[in-house]
């Protein structure tokens, strides 16, 4: 068990990920402010990302650009890139999904006039 | 050329969805006829895909020319190609549906409308063909982006349920993400085929483990599985009514698709988790999703949602299929995920053809109907016949692969709840009759008519598709058996 808790403290990054997740995951799941749960869901996008990023890091590594035409490659002094691309993409989708929901919310106040999710669905049983 | 052909289906429906808001700026209607042109084009050209891959083998097709484990692959194997017919043809049913009741309501975000549809197909497509599980994800979100927009795109309450869906199917895409990262720490390749021959011997780790786990609550919510279903029933009863339908029959089927293929492509079948056979754990869920989802349906007052329950109870049902792990049992499972598709068209079609007409949203008002709409009665006993399972429908033929293959396997849990399940669908469905044939409604003030024969064709062709799925059962099911099972089944 001791061992188990010493390993996490090796990986802090890992554990600011997970910190991360579920903090964004509380503030989706308690408030009741859309914008609000927005951010979390937000938060919680963004962890995954970090935790992308976290993995592809090695010790001692440089970002995975060529410096020289003729040296053959050395894996071992790069940077994972797969991960990072992968993060691009995930971060497009993440933009996307934010400006949807931002005009949902948007078109949500215009109608109900509130962005309390308790008020709404009061004045929309009216 | 014949290579080509799963790029093209793709690329029909997008380039149209591109190009549409630019017509649409001078010409709003020529948005209806271009999405019906381009939808046609693409379920010809799935069946010629079907085709060339029954007589020459699966495709295989690497972008750009990069080779497999690096570059981004698409796969067009038979299972695949028999979910691209089933999902063009009923795409095209769909956006004629689609062109018949929205009008009315949309005012001028026509273009978008269309837009937003071909968009969703041609994401969907992406999920079928994609080989590649980080491509899987991208293609889910752009469907379900489109899915969310559409939603909400009457405005009113439905705002709110899109809302709901756009939180709860963020959460399942980024659960998603998360356990397609696991799985390239773990093995260093994201690519289905690659990732086939890493996975069986890393099932002791860890990382894989708890990323198939990230992964399956993922798509269960996209797939609306029983537990994690809170954001369907609401989305589906708030859509706009020609909405409702492409919902409710695509975008829940391909995400059950992509775990399959997650589960027998990539996993393979007889995986063994700390001595718990995965098959049989998703089973149990399939089967405690069929169940209760058919109760709660038996409960409900609004058509909508009670549709939308009994689509819950027929997930549960393919899962049940699929975990059986023999191939009778796969083969009905994916029978009856197609069977499934039609079925759930079919039944809002008719919900919303009745809130259209009759303005009858709760199925004490389903009485207006009675005298007033032979065709859509007639079409609604075509379809309670499939959901409960009467021959000679498909639901009847695709129950009954199910339970031989329970049989099969021995798997004497799945056959109880299969019947169960059906028992309560008899029930449900004779609650609605009772309303319709019986009960006297309030007048709602609303009435349209006998309906236009457009309305009474686009009811018809889905009822009958019904019919001709289950007489052409055999031959279907035979070439699920023959070309559509994973290789380790």
């Amino acid at each position: 068990m001791l061992e188990l808790i010493d390993s996490w403290f090796h990986r802090p990054n890992l554990i600011a990920f997970v910190i991360l997740f579920l903090w964004g995951f509380y503030i989706m799941v308690t408030h009741h402010n859309l914008v609000k749960k927005l951010i979390g869901m937000y938060i919680v996008q963004t962890s995954i990302i970090f935790f992308f990023v976290a993995f592809s890091a090695k010790t001692g590594a440089t970002v995975p650009i060529l410096l020289s035409g003729t040296d053959p490659v050395q894996p071992e002094t790069y940077a994972n890139p797969l991960p990072h691309v992968l993060t691009l993409t995930a971060i497009v989708v993440q933009v996307a999904t934010l400006g949807v929901s931002l005009a949902l919310v948007a078109s949500i106040y215009r109608k109900f006039g509130s962005l309390d999710e308790d008020e709404i669905l009061k004045r929309s049983n009216e | 050329m014949s290579d080509h052909l799963p790029v093209l289906l793709f690329l029909l429906p997008f380039l149209t969805a591109i190009s549409l808001p630019m017509v649409g700026l001078k010409h709003r209607e020529w948005c209806r006829p271009m999405a019906l042109v381009a939808v046609s084009a693409m379920s010809v050209v799935s069946v010629a895909n079907l085709i060339v891959v029954l007589n020459h083998g699966e495709i295989r097709y690497a972008f750009s020319g990069w080779a497999p484990p690096l570059g981004i692959e698409w796969v067009a194997d038979g299972l695949a190609s028999v979910m691209m017919v089933a999902l063009s043809l009923l795409a095209v049913v769909n956006l004629f549906y689609a062109g018949l009741i929205s009008p009315k309501l949309l005012g001028g975000r026509v273009v978008p409308y269309y837009t937003l549809i071909l968009l969703l197909i041609s994401a969907l497509t992406g999920i079928i063909f994609a080989g590649d599980l980080f491509n899987v994800f991208v293609f889910l979100e752009v469907a379900a982006l489109a899915g969310y927009a559409l939603v909400g795109i009457g405005g009113g309450r439905a705002l709110i349920s899109a809302f709901r869906y756009l939180i709860l199917g963020t959460l399942g895409a980024s659960l998603y993400l998360l356990g397609v990262g696991y799985f390239y720490a773990a093995t260093g390749t994201l690519n289905m085929a690659d990732l086939a021959q890493r996975v069986p011997e890393l099932l002791t780790s860890k990382a894989i483990v708890v990323g198939l786990l990230f992964m399956f609550i993922g798509l269960g919510i996209k797939m609306a599985l029983m537990p994690l279903h809170g954001w369907l029933p609401g989305a589906y009863k708030d859509a706009p009514e020609a909405i409702s339908p492409l919902l409710a029959s695509l975008v829940t089927k391909v995400a059950l698709f992509a775990w399959i293929r997650i589960m027998f492509w990539v996993l393979g079948a007889p995986a063994v988790v700390e001595h718990i056979p995965v098959l049989a754990l998703l089973g149990v869920l399939g089967a405690i999703a069929s169940v209760i989802g058919a109760f709660l349906a038996l409960t409900q007052r609004d058509v909508k949602r009670m549709f939308a329950y009994g689509g819950l109870s027929h997930i549960g049902l393919i899962v049940i299929g699929v975990s059986l792990g023999n191939p009778t049992g796969f083969a009905g499972g994916v029978f009856y995920l197609i069977n499934d598709a039609v079925m759930q068209t079919a039944l809002f079609f008719f919900a919303g053809a009745a809130i259209y007409q009759f303005g009858a949203r709760t199925i004490d008002d389903l009485g207006c109907l009675r005298g007033q709409a032979p065709w859509m009665t007639g079409g609604l006993i075509i379809m309670s016949m499939s959901m409960v399972g009467f021959p000679p429908t498909g639901g009847f033929f695709g129950k009954w692969y199910i339970i031989l293959g329970a049989l099969e396997a021995q798997n004497y849990f799945a056959v109880g709840a299969v019947i169960v399940s059906t028992i309560l669908t008899l029930a449900y469905f004779i609650k609605l009759f009772e309303c319709l044939f019986h009960k006297t409604p309030v007048p709602s003030g609303i009435y349209l008519g006998k309906g236009s024969l457009s309305l009474k064709v686009s009811v018809g062709t889905v009822s009958a598709a019904l019919i001709i799925l289950g007489l052409w059962s055999d031959p279907i099911v035979g070439f699920l058996l023959a070309s559509a099972l994973p290789t380790r089944l």
